[in-house]
């Protein structure tokens, strides 16, 4: 297997996704948009295997296949909120989202490459960039909640239901943020032996953590307005993204051990 | 925001005056900071930061019950003061994130003389600034601790102590413990014994533990070919670099515009010159490099280039196939895959420990932990040196405690989620 494939696995994959999504539409039961969905689903874990496989390594080093992860789990955080709120939109969502990150991959492609530095040979290195891809999944989903809640504001009748979607999902993705990070703690004690060095992406993850920690704290007071909230799950996200591929621009990162190559 | 429109400052407080307060204290660091510089972090050793930690544990479990009623203790400990203190927070750590960082040992004269120097934004994480803001967020974490502990217990507020207890000693225990922590880096050569290391400042160390290495070897990945363009020396083509890895003699691979026939490899090549032609033949002792026969060919191309080539050693010059004046075929340096240190080490008591020391892999011994970190690296593959890092950091135990905690209430967060909401 080789990124010379990922054209067609990811297309066989999005078509599966879009054709779950507009069924979730058309029909009222939930069972032929699970079929679909996990049928691409399926199909795209099969090249992500694949490339595991003929790497000898999991495909995590690069920021090209750590979009692949992301690209894989967007539609199954799609697919969960589907299945527990009934959202039919979410689908949809997650499957644009999810294209989005499959096309930036098949035109900027990674170089087929084995190697994996000492430091990242490590039991702790999966786990915690998979759990990382996982929580930014579900992030970017209940981000797009947000921007639609914000956009469309005044016609959303059932406000109570979307911020109680909108916590479960800060909560869900929080809790994974922060285990992505302890794990990376554990991890970089270990390997060069510290646990926290202010690393920039170690500064970036922790800016990242607090966010939503301010999103989980506010939301505690009845007074405080969806908007603001909504708000903060929008900057959080930012964050996010400058701790995830951002960072590589900024003057700080010159001398990180974590920039992908 | 505050809904009501009492007076700023008028009890009780909500988020402006918690906005005022957060804010004053980050101003107050940055005051401090102009006038008397970075905090010394040698001024924290032993046994001053336990003494300091546990009066500072003492001060807040005293305030909380001397001061009940206080509104200010109140307020301390509640949403409205641990939102702002959390924003200022992550402002500077934003800074931090953006501002390149020195050591904290760095020559003064390094950094560079501008506000963000005067600011003591260069080393963030030792300066006033970021050291009140941790601990007033501290402070607020320790009341809001307390107070949740004068309600009844149920089952519910296990994920609530989880994670903020779990936040309060891995946050507390890492900054006060920082101070404590030694960092040596000890290079040891085949069959010797070495018992000093040197710290970040180049100062000579003895330790109670004596290091002999064995042996030390290095494995590296297979070479890798690619075709580079001389003038820019880009791998080509420029948009979308290519290289392949060496995989077995006799084949033909497709690289940028060319095809490249791999005639033989020779893992320990001398390399040599003579007027004409550069070639490689196998060498016996120590020092040698990659060397790979190709032929490089293409349609436009009027003849095959035949050549060695290799991306030398210590004792041997690299080597190119020439396509035309402008391009060539390559070998970057091999990544190393893995390098391992066979060691014994000795300790004050006579125990001996064997041991296996690779990145990843560190050893224990007497309070210390010891890191495979490098080698020397002019001499790549034939380095009979080994460089390892020697870490003690005796407040470990409490930060991971906290640690542990924290990725139990994080489960909690996951599988419980958020309160339910009434309305
Ligand atoms: C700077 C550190 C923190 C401060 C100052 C702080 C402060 C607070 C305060 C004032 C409350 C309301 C408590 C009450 O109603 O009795 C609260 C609740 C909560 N905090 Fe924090 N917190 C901090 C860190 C964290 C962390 C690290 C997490 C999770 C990863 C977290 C998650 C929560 C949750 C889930 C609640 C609601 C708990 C419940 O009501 O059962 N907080 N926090």
């Amino acid at each position: 297997m080789s990124w010379d494939y990922f054209i067609y696995f990811s297309t066989v994959a999005v078509i599966l996704w879009t054709i779950g999504a507009v069924l979730a539409f058309k029909k009222d039961k939930r069972l032929l948009p699970t079929l679909f969905t996990v049928a691409g689903l399926i199909v795209f874990f099969a090249f992500i295997l694949g490339m595991w496989i003929s790497l000898e390594r999991p495909p995590l080093r690069t920021m090209g296949e750590t979009r692949l992860w992301y690209s894989f789990f967007l539609p199954v955080v799609g697919l969960i909120t589907y299945e527990r709120w009934r959202y039919k939109w979410l689908l949809s969502f997650s499957t644009v989202l999810s294209t989005v990150f499959i096309v930036i991959n098949i035109a900027k492609p990674d170089i087929h490459n084995k190697v994996l530095m000492p430091a990242l040979q490590s039991p702790w290195f999966s786990p915690h960039v998979i759990i990382y891809m996982f929580s930014y999944a579900i992030l970017g989903a209940v981000t797009l909640i947000a921007i639609y809640y914000l956009l469309r504001e005044k016609k959303i009748t059932n406000t109570g239901k979307l911020m109680e979607m909108t916590d479960n999902l800060v909560y869900v993705g929080t809790a994974f943020v922060t285990i992505g990070m302890l794990l990376g703690a554990i991890w970089a004690k270990e390997a060069w032996g510290h646990y926290w060095s202010w690393d920039p992406k170690e500064t970036w993850a922790a800016a990242t953590w607090l966010s939503y920690l301010i999103y989980i704290h506010i939301r505690l007071k009845k007074g405080t307005s969806f908007r603001t909230a909504m708000i903060v799950v929008i900057i959080s996200f930012v964050i996010l993204q400058i701790c995830w591929w951002g960072l590589n621009y900024l003057p700080s990162a010159q001398r990180s051990i974590h920039v992908y190559s | 925001m505050n809904k009501t429109n009492k007076p700023i400052w008028e009890q009780p407080w909500g988020y402006f005056e918690g906005f005022y307060i957060a804010i004053g204290i980050a101003v107050s660091g940055f005051l401090l900071q102009i006038t008397i510089g970075n905090l010394q972090l040698n001024a924290f050793q032993y046994p001053v930061n336990l003494i300091v930690g546990l009066t500072f544990v003492a001060i807040l479990i005293l305030c909380h019950y001397l001061f009940k009623k206080s509104s200010i203790v109140r307020w301390l400990s509640s949403v409205y003061a641990t939102v702002p203190a959390i924003v200022v927070l992550l402002s500077v750590i934003i800074i931090l994130g953006i501002v390149p960082q020195f050591v904290p040992y760095a020559s003064p004269h390094d950094i560079p003389h501008n506000l963000a120097g005067l600011f003591g934004w260069y080393q963030m994480t030792t300066s006033w600034t970021f050291i009140f803001i941790s601990y007033f967020n501290l402070i607020i974490l320790g009341f809001v601790i307390l107070k949740r502990t004068r309600r009844r217990f149920t089952w519910q507020d296990i994920g609530f102590y989880l994670n903020h207890v779990g936040i309060f000693l891995a946050f507390m225990g890492g900054m006060l413990g920082s101070s404590d922590v030694s960092r040596l880096s000890m290079t040891v050569a085949e069959g010797n014994v070495e018992w000093r290391a040197e710290d970040e400042r180049n100062n000579l160390i003895e330790l109670p533990i004596a290091i002999q290495l064995d042996t030390f070897m290095i494995e590296e990945y297979p070479p890798k070919l690619m075709v580079v363009d001389l003038e820019s020396s880009l791998v080509l083509p420029k948009n979308k670099p290519v290289w392949f890895e060496y995989e077995g003699e006799n084949k033909s691979k497709k690289l940028s515009d060319y095809t490249i026939d791999i005639l033989s490899y020779i893992p320990n090549a001398a390399i040599m010159h003579d007027s004409l032609n550069t070639y490689a033949v196998p060498f016996h002792s120590e020092g040698g490099a990659s060397a790979i026969k190709v032929r490089v060919s293409n349609a436009e191309m009027d003849n095959p280039k035949v050549g060695w080539v290799s991306n030398g050693s210590y004792m041997f010059p690299h080597s190119i196939v020439y396509i035309d004046e402008k391009t060539a075929v390559a070998m970057p340096v091999q990544e190393v895959k893995k390098y391992t240190s066979h060691v014994q080490v000795y300790t004050e008591s006579g125990d001996i420990k064997e041991a296996i020391i690779q990145v990843n892999k560190p050893l224990t011994v007497a309070n210390w932990t010891i890191y495979q970190l490098s080698y020397d690296e002019s001499k790549g593959k034939y380095s009979t040196t080994s460089v390892f890092e020697l870490v003690k950091d005796p407040w470990l135990p409490v930060v991971y405690v906290g640690i542990i905690m924290l990725l139990l209430g994080s489960l909690y967060l996951f599988i419980v989620g958020p309160k339910k909401k009434k309305s």
